[in-house]
């Protein structure tokens, strides 16, 4: 899987759980997660969601200092690799 | 420590008549009651057919205006509702350094997130433990109701959920209450909120032989009549703003109502059945509180569910408490409208309570055709009626015996 289908699927995650109104086609690998309207419980759903639609295990820890999207997206990409 | 007069300075609403304060206040001065043949699920199975349910999209456009997303049926519900309330009560928004942000959180309900407490259940029946969501937790914890509130709202003073069946949304008012009263709080918002409108919780209510069979919605609930044949469920939530005379005045806000006092007690007598001593204990309890004699109290906003158990035994301890006076005070129960909210009935009939003073009007008792000669007090009719007011007693009881009685009024300088 690429980096941009890596991206893509995870806009479609984020705005699934996202409380925020938020133009999603300009969600790029500098945004902030904060900025998204991802809140605390939101991002407990993100993370079992992740886990799900890339067939990957992790602790929330593992992700304690993922702050970007492309911090998230990188961060999949190894688990994926691995 | 010194004691405060405690006003209302916000109100929201989340209920079967409408989400919005002119809505509900038409269709209760207006006679027309929230109560339809069930559409959260098919309920032709069912004894009971009727409930009190909310307008989902009305909800699902109050969310948005918060921009919350929809999560379960009394979390989104108390979340509604107390944005309204805090957004009346001028607060809103709550960031730091406002006033808003030294607000207390209290929100009754008896069976908290019950929706998504049932999702669970289907999740983990469909797809066995890989269907269980992590947020199953968070989402289903009891005190969910009163930390989103928080958290949403930014809201920092302490949060906690009161539990006490159809008694917690009064009793998180009388704590609030206390809590300014007394100076532990500086502001509170109390509500609640609860939803049983899922088949499976449902069914142990059509199962419990307490709720009216009647085919006709617009009949079903009949408070204190002689054919009623017990209540009809309902859905909803209610908010208010707390706060001191001295806060309320500082900021400006605009005072809805004063409480005077709270009073509550334990039947510790029978699981479901209602007490007559217990109930009276309460209501002397809340006029001592409010340093008030019966004579002082101009209607009683009855917690009037239509069962037989409830209206005699509430109407016996009525007349044992207020004695000759009870031939004077009005009594009118809210759930011919407003159907049995549960835990979030006595914060809503408590705002149905504050615009009938506000209007100078009780609402009717819908459906009373033949007051049941058992309950000797004096009743509302079918129409509502306009009268000076100035003083209300709310009751409230619950099942496990918890019973908890509200006394407020108008502001007066």
């Amino acid at each position: 899987m690429t980096r941009e289908e890596i991206l893509g699927k995870l806009r479609g995650i984020m705005g699934r759980t996202s409380q925020a109104k938020v133009d999603w086609s300009r969600v790029n690998e500098q945004s902030s997660i904060a900025s998204l309207g991802i809140d605390s419980l939101a991002m407990l759903d993100l993370m079992y969601d992740l886990q799900q639609e890339f067939g990957i295990e992790f602790e929330p820890q593992d992700v304690v200092n993922v702050s970007t999207v492309g911090d998230l997206a990188a961060f999949i990409e190894g688990r994926m690799g691995a | 420590m010194e004691k405060r007069r405690v006003v209302v300075t916000g109100m929201g609403m989340v209920t079967p008549l409408g989400l919005d304060e002119s809505s509900v206040c038409a269709r209760l001065f207006g006679g027309q009651g929230g109560i339809r043949r069930i559409t959260s699920f098919d309920p032709a199975t069912f004894k009971s057919k009727n409930g009190a349910e909310i307008d989902p999209e009305a909800l699902a456009a109050a969310l948005t205006a918060f921009e919350l997303k929809p999560s379960d049926r009394a979390t989104d519900m108390a979340l509604a509702a107390s944005g309204h309330a805090l957004k009346q009560a001028g607060l809103l928004p709550a960031g730091p350094g406002t006033p808003g942000e030294d607000t207390a959180v209290l929100i009754g309900s008896g069976s908290g997130p019950s929706h998504a407490v049932t999702e669970s259940w289907k999740a983990y029946a469909a797809q066995g433990a890989r269907g269980v969501r992590p947020t199953t937790v968070p989402r289903c914890m009891l005190n969910v109701l009163s930390s989103q509130v928080s958290i949403r709202f930014g809201l920092k003073g302490p949060n906690y959920v009161l539990v006490a069946a159809c008694s917690s949304s009064t009793m998180a008012l009388g704590i609030g209450y206390r809590m300014i009263l007394h100076g532990y709080a500086r502001r509170v918002l109390c509500g609640g909120s609860d939803s049983m409108f899922t088949a499976p919780l449902y069914t142990g209510w059509d199962n419990l032989g307490v709720m009216s069979r009647s085919p006709d919605p617009d009949k079903a609930c009949r408070p204190f009549d002689a054919g009623r044949d017990g209540f009809v469920l309902g859905e909803g939530a209610g908010a208010v703003v707390l706060e001191s005379l001295e806060e309320a005045r500082s900021r400006g806000a605009r005072i809805r109502a004063e409480i005077h006092g709270y009073g509550e007690t334990s039947d510790a007598t029978h699981i479901t059945r209602p007490s007559v001593e217990g109930q009276a204990a309460a209501m002397t309890a809340a006029l001592r509180s409010a340093q008030m004699a019966p004579g002082d109290i101009d209607f009683v906003n009855a917690h009037g569910t239509a069962t037989k158990a409830n209206d005699v035994c509430e109407a016996e301890a009525i007349r044992g408490v207020f004695g000759s006076e009870a031939d004077r005070v009005f009594v009118v129960s809210s759930k011919s409208f407003f159907g049995h909210l549960l835990g979030a009935a006595g914060i809503v009939e408590t705002l149905s309570a504050i615009l009938c003073l506000e209007a100078g009007r009780l609402h009717a008792n819908l459906n009373l055709d033949q007051p049941d000669p058992m309950c000797n007090v004096r009743l509302v009719g079918r129409e509502s009626q306009a009268i000076p007011l100035r003083t209300c007693m709310k009751n409230s009881f619950g099942f496990g015996g918890g019973n908890a009685v509200m006394i407020l009024g108008q502001y007066k300088e």
